[in-house]
Order: structure tokens, then C-alpha cells, then sequence
């Protein structure tokens, strides 16, 4: 069928309308042999997966974004009718194997009968056959086979009846090729007759069908040379050709010719009850209850994250930290032993560490979505959100953000608006994640007076209160702007279909859990690592001898002091650090950070940080010569290893003008600048991940960045 | 500008009218696409929480539909 001779693998594409159970399907005949892929060019997703024939031939399944129509209305479904449009795409398939609903037969036979007109191999599959089996519903699969002349096959997705008997006809029609000479469903109008004819002799193009798309696409078609659009612009005007209203008028005629057509096949009960799905929706998308119930809902979600998966947080991250204790101490302790424990395990136990909080989000937000709630999460919120650039959707990433930004952008994958995707993307660092919870506490309690105001609201609790709801206030307002910015005048709709509710497929959410999950790891994970190995050795060497001076000078000082041994550690420890790469660096941008009120250890503090931003406060510890057990922020003794590390803040001085370093001013300032700024690369490593490109990581550190410094030079100027 | 059909927004909740045109072609194309055409009857259920949105019932599909988008939808009289 295709010219290339070299080892082709037949490809099957996955096609059929959203809540079709397409994705059932696919995990029911792929199983774990699946990976996610983009389609080149554009951000949307596509699944692959490989299944055996009967035969034992192998081929690819590729699983396409749901569609209604080959008339696409959104990017998801512009890749649809791209790739069918183009038969020397790389997703081009072989055959068809489309899957329609069969309780909804009737509309899902309009983008099946566009397909039949493309004159490809295709199969019918009759999905959710065990609640068509429920509802009464008796359909005449060979009177189907017989007036579409394909193969007709029902089945479930969900038990996986008659998967076998799908792949058997599957394998009989890539042999027989039993595609080619069929008439086509749809007789074109005499102008759709012109047109198609003069784009087949301009373009070469062989399928009429394809041809009549190729005049209704030409516009966008990523794969069209100019002097063709140029072409098909002029036969186009010619005709005086009327694409949308064209498109409507050959939807009705279809839906004419197939839904008798339907009927006659499909015995169904008159009246489909479904009031289960109403019922519920009377409460679950009530005017005061729906709201209240999703709040709870988020709760959960919230408490997931936030406080059941510290358990597994802390296991990794202390199985990591005994890990690295133990091979330094049965390794040399030079330098390559530090670069294997603290750059390559921290950075593997950063990746690590993140993974429960992905797992545990994904596996309520895929239930949520499974069951079909999340459609109802955006009908109930849509005005709320759109007002700020996002989606219903949003919300999700938004709340989760509160605990990481790292699964809240992930969990942007289910809001198909790319533009929408991106501002929620974008804005969701804003939203104070747990990270900042101990830099927060440790400025708050530097800054802020323990006083009550009128006797009960503590001065400190509302401060804490209000950097959240800075955050949360920047994250709308961005997304407010950036939607004047983006400003596409993409045609946007609502018009969504509230699926009925159903309980929710556990391999179809095991098997999501674990792709998000692996899609973290290989994404983001690499990049993650490669920058905690990058931020230990700016930490570790300096430039030419300047560490080992430094540790000589240092460890002479503290013999003429006649220091003990663990203070001449700490002297050591915190003169090295400062003549590394770091704190050169940090002496180097202190003139742009002094305006903040900034001295050059907060700017080695801002920029070891990086890695997560809890470091801030355990660089300073290092750097004000803490002790370690003083330091440990994470042992028990926390609060007490606080107040110490807030005690030494206290006591530093500028060396210029020895005025306090740590003044209200800029603490606050401090405070402002970490709740705005991209303090944390495994988030920009994750919006690299999910945005395809560096480019809107950049953009987003630069924004972030710049915000973070005006608003904190603001502040310090206005409370000096 | 008078308007000489009511639409989707005009109806009360569970009052129902036959859809008779779509005054948006880029929604009428998305609506057909999804089986509401001319002539389905359309049942409005509820508003949404904060306004500016239906859920309504056409033709046994459940659809949201938002405030612009239900306004372009005429119905008989």
C-alpha cells in the first residue's frame, strides 16, 4: 500500500469520539506495552502502544485525541483530520479501528461514516456491549456489516469481551486490504464535486473525500506547501466556496442517511432512563452544594498531598540520607565521594522524593476524571476561571499547587485549551507551595513581632496568611494579563458533553498513575539531576586554590583561637563554601541585590536555593556557622534549630556600614521575593517537560524573576 | 437590536423547545458534530453555580453550554 520498502510496521489508528471508552480499549488490548509521544510540531499527546495479531504479526496502536468530527474545532481534534489528510505522515495508519459507543450508536456513527469515505481498512467496534447489555439494548451486528460493508465487532473495554474476535478481524483486513473500491456514504453536492475533482488534478491527491477536506483545511494544514494553498485558494473562490456552512449542510446529510440506517440495527427500549446520572448531577452540580462539595473534594485532594504522602516522602528521603551516609563512609572522603552523595544521590533522592505526591495525585484526579466528574468540575467553574485565562480544570492545579508545583502542572494535562494549559502552567508557581512553608517561618519569625492584635489574631499567623494569599492573588492577576497578552482569537467554546457517571476502570487508572509518574522521571527527572550535580560542584570548588586557602587560613584562625574540633569543622565549612564558585557568585550579584536590602550570603543563599527552596535556610545555617544539630531543621529539635538560625540573623551586619542586615525591611523584602520567584529548577524542569521546549520555562523564570525583585525592591524601599 | 426568536437562555429550567437554527456556524458546527441538530428538543436542567452557564438535555446528551453560546441557539416559538 505505501512505497517505502524498508521494514514497515503496520499502524493502526485508535479513532472515535470522546467518552467513546477509547481509552479502555486501548489499555485493554496494549496492556503495559504502551509509551506517550507528541505529535511533532503541535502539543498534543499521543499514546502508542504495540499488540500481536492472532497471527503473531506485530503492530502499532496509535491512540488518537477523542473527536466528533473530521470538522475539528479544537487543536486535539485538528491532529485527527491532519494526519488522515496526509497520507505520508508518520501517524498515517494502515487501519482504522474505530470505537463507538454503542448506547449512543446514533452519533457516534457521523465521524465513522467520514472515515468510510476516506477509503481506509477500517473496523467497527461496538464498545460498552456490557451496559448496552444492561439497558435492554439488542443490536444486529451483521445487518452493521452488512450496510457499511466493514467488519462490525462488539465488544467491552472494560471486561475485555471479545478482544480476541477485534484483533482477528483487525489482522483479516490489513492481509485482505479490503479497504480499496468502496462507494462512497456521502454523494457530494455538484460544487463539493468541482472542487474535490480540481484538487485532485492540482494536488495529485487520490481520495475525492480527502480532497473535498484538503478545500475545508487548507488554511492550517501544517503539512501544505504555500503555492498550494495558493491553489486551492483560488479554486476555493472561484466556487465561491462556503466551507462552514458547507461542513454543517454535509453533517445534517449524513446524519439523514445513517441514523435510519441506525435504527434499523439497533433495538433499543424507548426511553434511555439514566436518571442515576441525574440525580446525582441535581446535587453534585447544584447552585450552593456543587460548589461545597467540590471544596471538599479539593480538601481530600489537599490532605493527599500534603499529609499522607510525607510518609513515603520521608522514607525515600531518609533512606537516601542513611544511603549516603553509608558510602561516606566506606569511601575515601575526596571529592568524588561528595560528587556520588551529595550531587548524584541528592539529585536521584530529589527526583525520588516528588514521586508519592504525583502518584497520589494522579491516582484522585484520574478517578475524578474516570467516573466523569472533572466534566462537571468545568461546566460549574468555567466562568470563574476563564476570567483569568484557565479552565474549570485549573482549579485542580491551582489547589494542588499549595502543597507542589511539580504535580500541580502536571495535572494540567486534562485541560485540552492548550492556550488555557499554558497560562495554568504558567501561573500555578505563584500559588505558596510547601517548600516556602520553613523559609516563610524562619523570616516571619525574624520579622514579625509575637503580638496579638485586638487580643486574638497573632501578628505572625496573619502575615504567614497573607503571603498565601499573595500568591494566590499574583497567580489570578497573571493569568488575567497573560490572556490579554496570548490573545489568540482561537474560537473557544464550552459546549462540552456531561458524560454519564459510571465507576471508574481501575487498569484504565493504574495505568495513567504510572505514565505520569514515568513521564516525570524520564522528563523531568534527567534535568533535575543534572542541576543538583551542577549546584554541588558550584558549591564544592572555587576558582583556582581559593577553597584550600581558604580552609588553611580558616583552620589556622581556629587554632589560635584553640577552637575545638567541631567548631574548626563549622569555620572550615563556612569559609569554603564562601570561596567557592558560589560565593564568588554571590559576591559578584550582591550589587544588584543590595538594593533589596540583600548582603552577598543571602545571595548565595538565593541562588543554592535553586535546588529547593527549604535550602535557603539551611545554606544560611551554613554560612552563620551553626552547628549541625543546631542546623538540622528537619529533627525534632525544629523549632529550636529556628530560633537559633533566627538568633545568628539577627546578629549579622552589613560589612560597609554595619547596620543590621537582617532590618524589617528586609526580611519582608526577603519574604516578598520568595513567594513571587522561580526559587525551584524541578519546577521549570517539569513546565520544560509539559510545554515541549525551554522556551516558556524561560519566559517564566524571567517573569517570575523580575516580578519577585521589583516587588521586593518595593517593599524594602517602603518600610526603610 | 430586538430579537425575533428566543434562544436556549430564554427558557426556563425543565422547560424544553425544538431547536431550530444555530445563528454561530463555528458552534454550529461543533453542535451537529456532537448529534444537536435543527429540530432536536432541547431541556434546560439548571444554571451553573455562578451563573453564566446551562446544562441542558438534548436528545438524551447532556451538554453545558455557556451564556454567548446558548444565546446563538434559536428555538421554535
Amino acid at each position: 500500500m505505501h512505497g517505502d520498502v524498508d521494514s514497515h510496521i503496520l499502524k493502526i489508528a485508535l479513532i472515535g469520539n470522546p467518552n467513546s471508552g477509547k481509552s479502555t480499549v486501548f489499555n485493554q488490548i496494549t496492556g503495559l506495552r504502551q509509551r506517550t509521544g507528541n505529535f511533532p510540531g503541535v502539543t498534543v499527546e499521543v499514546k502508542e502502544g504495540s499488540l500481536h495479531f492472532p497471527n503473531g504479526q506485530e503492530a502499532v496502536l496509535y491512540d488518537f485525541p477523542g473527536t466528533y468530527s473530521l470538522y475539528p474545532t479544537s487543536s486535539d481534534e485538528k491532529v485527527v483530520a491532519s494526519v488522515l489528510c496526509n497520507p505520508s505522515d508518520p501517524f498515517f495508519p494502515d487501519a482504522i479501528l474505530y470505537v463507538a459507543d454503542v448506547t449512543k450508536l446514533e452519533k457516534h456513527l457521523l465521524l465513522f461514516t467520514q472515515l468510510l469515505d476516506l477509503n481506509l481498512p477500517i473496523v467497527l467496534a461496538l464498545n460498552m456491549s456490557d451496559s448496552a447489555a444492561d439497558l435492554g439494548i439488542k443490536v444486529n451486528v451483521p445487518k452493521l456489516t452488512e450496510t457499511f460493508g466493514v467488519p462490525v465487532v462488539s465488544i467491552s473495554g472494560r471486561t475485555g469481551h471479545n478482544t480476541m474476535r477485534l484483533l482477528l478481524e483487525l489482522e483479516k483486513l490489513v492481509q485482505l486490504n479490503s479497504a480499496l473500491g468502496r462507494k462512497p456514504f456521502y454523494v457530494f453536492t455538484e460544487t463539493e464535486k468541482q472542487i474535490s475533482e480540481a484538487i485532485r488534478l492540482n494536488l495529485a491527491i487520490e481520495n475525492p473525500y480527502r480532497a473535498l477536506l484538503t478545500a475545508h483545511h487548507y488554511q492550517w494544514l501544517p503539512f501544505l506547501k504555500k503555492s498550494d494553498k495558493d491553489t486551492i485558494d483560488a479554486i476555493n473562490d472561484t466556487k465561491k466556496f462556503q466551507s462552514l456552512r458547507t461542513q454543517v449542510d454535509e453533517t445534517l446529510e449524513r446524519y439523514d442517511r445513517f441514523t435510519p440506517l441506525a435504527k434499523q440495527a439497533v433495538n433499543a427500549p424507548p426511553v434511555f432512563p439514566n436518571t442515576v446520572t441525574d440525580r446525582i448531577d441535581a446535587v453534585l452540580t447544584h447552585r450552593w452544594w456543587g460548589p461545597l462539595i467540590f471544596l471538599f473534594v479539593m480538601l481530600l485532594v489537599f490532605q493527599a498531598i500534603f499529609d499522607w504522602s510525607t510518609y513515603p516522602m520521608d522514607w525515600i528521603e531518609s533512606g537516601f540520607a542513611s544511603l549516603g551516609e553509608l558510602i561516606s563512609t566506606r569511601m575515601p572522603a575526596t571529592w568524588y565521594t561528595e560528587l556520588l552523595t551529595d550531587g548524584v544521590l541528592a539529585g536521584l533522592g530529589g527526583i525520588m522524593v516528588f514521586i508519592p505526591q504525583i502518584a497520589l495525585l494522579f491516582l484522585l484526579v484520574s478517578i475524578l476524571e474516570e467516573i466523569g466528574y472533572m466534566s462537571r468540575v468545568v461546566f460549574m467553574f468555567d466562568k470563574t476561571m476563564r476570567r483569568f485565562g484557565m479552565n474549570g480544570r485549573s482549579m485542580i492545579s491551582l489547589i494542588s499547587g499549595s502543597a507542589c508545583a511539580v504535580p500541580a502542572i502536571m495535572s494540567s494535562r486534562t485541560i485540552g485549551n492548550w492556550q488555557e494549559r499554558l497560562i495554568t502552567i504558567m501561573v500555578t508557581p505563584f500559588i505558596s507551595c510547601s517548600a516556602r512553608i520553613p523559609v516563610y517561618l524562619v523570616l516571619i519569625g525574624l520579622a514579625v513581632p509575637a503580638i496579638k492584635i485586638m487580643g486574638v489574631f497573632s501578628l505572625q499567623s496573619l502575615v504567614f496568611g497573607a503571603m498565601y494569599l499573595l500568591g494566590l492573588l499574583t497567580a489570578l492577576a497573571a493569568g488575567w494579563a497573560m490572556k490579554r497578552w496570548l490573545n489568540r482569537r482561537e474560537h473557544s467554546f464550552l459546549a462540552i458533553e456531561l458524560p454519564v457517571y459510571r465507576m471508574p476502570h481501575w487498569k484504565n487508572v493504574m495505568l495513567n498513575v504510572r505514565e505520569n509518574v514515568w513521564a516525570f522521571i524520564t522528563g523531568a527527572g534527567k534535568i533535575i539531576l543534572v542541576v543538583s550535580v551542577a549546584l554541588w560542584a558550584l558549591s564544592r570548588f572555587g576558582p583556582g586554590n581559593a577553597i584550600q586557602e581558604a580552609e588553611s587560613v580558616a583552620r589556622m584562625e581556629s587554632m589560635q583561637k584553640g577552637a575545638d574540633t567541631t567548631a574548626t569543622e563549622e569555620l572550615v565549612q563556612q569559609r569554603r563554601l564562601e570561596a567557592s564558585w558560589a560565593g564568588q557568585a554571590g559576591k559578584w550579584m550582591e550589587p544588584a541585590i543590595r538594593p533589596l536590602g540583600y548582603d552577598w550570603k543571602i545571595g548565595i543563599a538565593l541562588l543554592t536555593s535553586f535546588a529547593a527552596r527549604e535550602v535557603f535556610t539551611g545554606t544560611l545555617a551554613v554560612l552563620y556557622n551553626m552547628s549541625d544539630q543546631e542546623a538540622d531543621i528537619n529533627d525534632r529539635s525544629e523549632t529550636q534549630a529556628k530560633a537559633t538560625l533566627r538568633e545568628k540573623m539577627k546578629g549579622e551586619k552589613h560589612s560597609d556600614n554595619g547596620q543590621p542586615v537582617y532590618s524589617l525591611a528586609t526580611a519582608l523584602s526577603l519574604l516578598v521575593f520568595y513567594a513571587l520567584s522561580m526559587q525551584c529548577f524541578s519546577t521549570l524542569a517539569v513546565v520544560k517537560r509539559e510545554t515541549g521546549s525551554w522556551k516558556w520555562a524561560l519566559v517564566q523564570f524571567l517573569f517570575m524573576s523580575i516580578l519577585a525583585y521589583f516587588a521586593a525592591w518595593a517593599v524594602y524601599v517602603a518600610f526603610t | 437590536m430586538q430579537r425575533r426568536y428566543r434562544t436556549i437562555k430564554d427558557l426556563k429550567i425543565n422547560e424544553s423547545a425544538k431547536a431550530i437554527a444555530f445563528e454561530d456556524s463555528n458552534l454550529a458546527c461543533k453542535l451537529t458534530s456532537m448529534g444537536v441538530l435543527p429540530g432536536t428538543r432541547i431541556e434546560m436542567i439548571r444554571t451553573s453555580p455562578f451563573g453564566s452557564a446551562y446544562y441542558v438535555k438534548a436528545d438524551g446528551v447532556r451538554l453545558a453550554l455557556r451564556e454567548e453560546e446558548a444565546a446563538s441557539i434559536l428555538l421554535e416559538a
